[in-house]
């Protein structure tokens, strides 16, 4: 089971995941891609998403396709459920306060344009008492909190990977560049082909 | 676990604006401190600027505030890279 990143990062990174997963099955590896509660295809009301909601929705997801393995990308970790008996694969993680504070910026910078003063101190406050629209996104108040503390899990069964150019640390680093971080999507075949062959080596050991 | 590597304030702003922006390493790597970047450079707009701070943050483990970026931060190269320098001394 592959857990896609969280918010706009998922955008930018779409194509980098299908590349993996046709390169998983060229390995002889089957994966799935589960949309979270909320985003994508899930009738799900965004605002009223939590945390603990992706976490239990992929922890029904991973034992109704009795699933032992669980890969994650940037936020995606931030999502994963603690289930003993699994091994996770963590790309590139993240916390959740970053990704907020990266949202926030760009809203910022969005209403700076359209002529608004706004501060991140403003957008925190509003976040408290309801809904807010960041890059596109519906985050409500307890999705909100909940990320603004979310850290990077630490299981005993997980193996971390980053990029080459991360200095952070890691049990493998493969090169590639950044996708998410890109302005417009792109792709990288060369790093989906280093992520497949990754998970399928750490998939059979 | 491999272990973390410090970073120069210097090679993190390098590392970063070749992330963001999507630039070559050559290109990156040719940066003097007199490197006009903000107006100069197409593709950092204001968008990229909030994911340059971002990542400056994280990669340097700094704090940037609201009221410490203004134009002239993003002037230059060696506007930057002094403002890294001062933040992760503070």
């Amino acid at each position: 089971m592959l857990v896609p990143p969280l918010f706009d990062e998922m955008n930018r990174m779409r194509k980098l995941l299908a590349d993996v997963m046709r390169e998983l099955d060229s390995l002889g590896v089957g994966s799935f891609l589960p949309d979270l509660p909320g985003t994508n295809e899930s009738l799900a009301e965004p605002e009223h998403i939590t945390l603990v909601d992706w976490q239990k929705a992929l922890q029904v997801c991973a034992q109704q396709h009795k699933i032992s393995h669980i890969a994650s990308f940037r936020g995606g970790a931030l999502a994963l459920p603690e289930i003993p008996s699994a091994h996770y694969w963590i790309f590139s993680p993240v916390k959740g306060a970053t990704l907020l504070r990266m949202m926030m910026r760009t809203k910022v910078a969005a209403d700076r344009e359209a002529g608004l003063t706004t501060t991140i101190g403003d957008l925190s406050t509003r976040a408290a008492s309801g809904p807010l629209e960041l890059a596109g996104n519906m985050i409500g108040p307890d999705l909100f909190t909940q990320l603004e503390v979310a850290q990077i899990p630490e299981w005993e069964k997980q193996r971390t990977v980053r990029l080459d150019s991360d200095q952070k640390p890691a049990d493998a680093r493969i090169p590639g560049s950044p996708l998410w971080l890109r302005a417009e999507p792109d792709d990288d075949p060369a790093m989906s082909v280093a992520i497949a062959r990754d998970i399928a080596v750490w998939i059979t050991a | 676990m491999q272990n973390e590597v410090t970073l120069t304030p210097e090679a993190a702003v390098r590392a970063v604006m070749q992330d963001i922006l999507g630039l070559s390493a050559e290109q990156v790597a040719d940066f003097t401190s007199e490197t006009e970047l903000f107006g100069a450079l197409p593709e950092l707009d204001s968008m990229a600027v909030a994911g340059l701070l971002t990542e400056l943050e994280d990669r340097l483990d700094i704090m940037i505030e609201d009221d410490e970026v203004d134009g002239e931060l993003f002037e230059t190269f060696g506007n930057l890279v002094a403002f890294a320098e001062m933040k992760v001394t503070e």
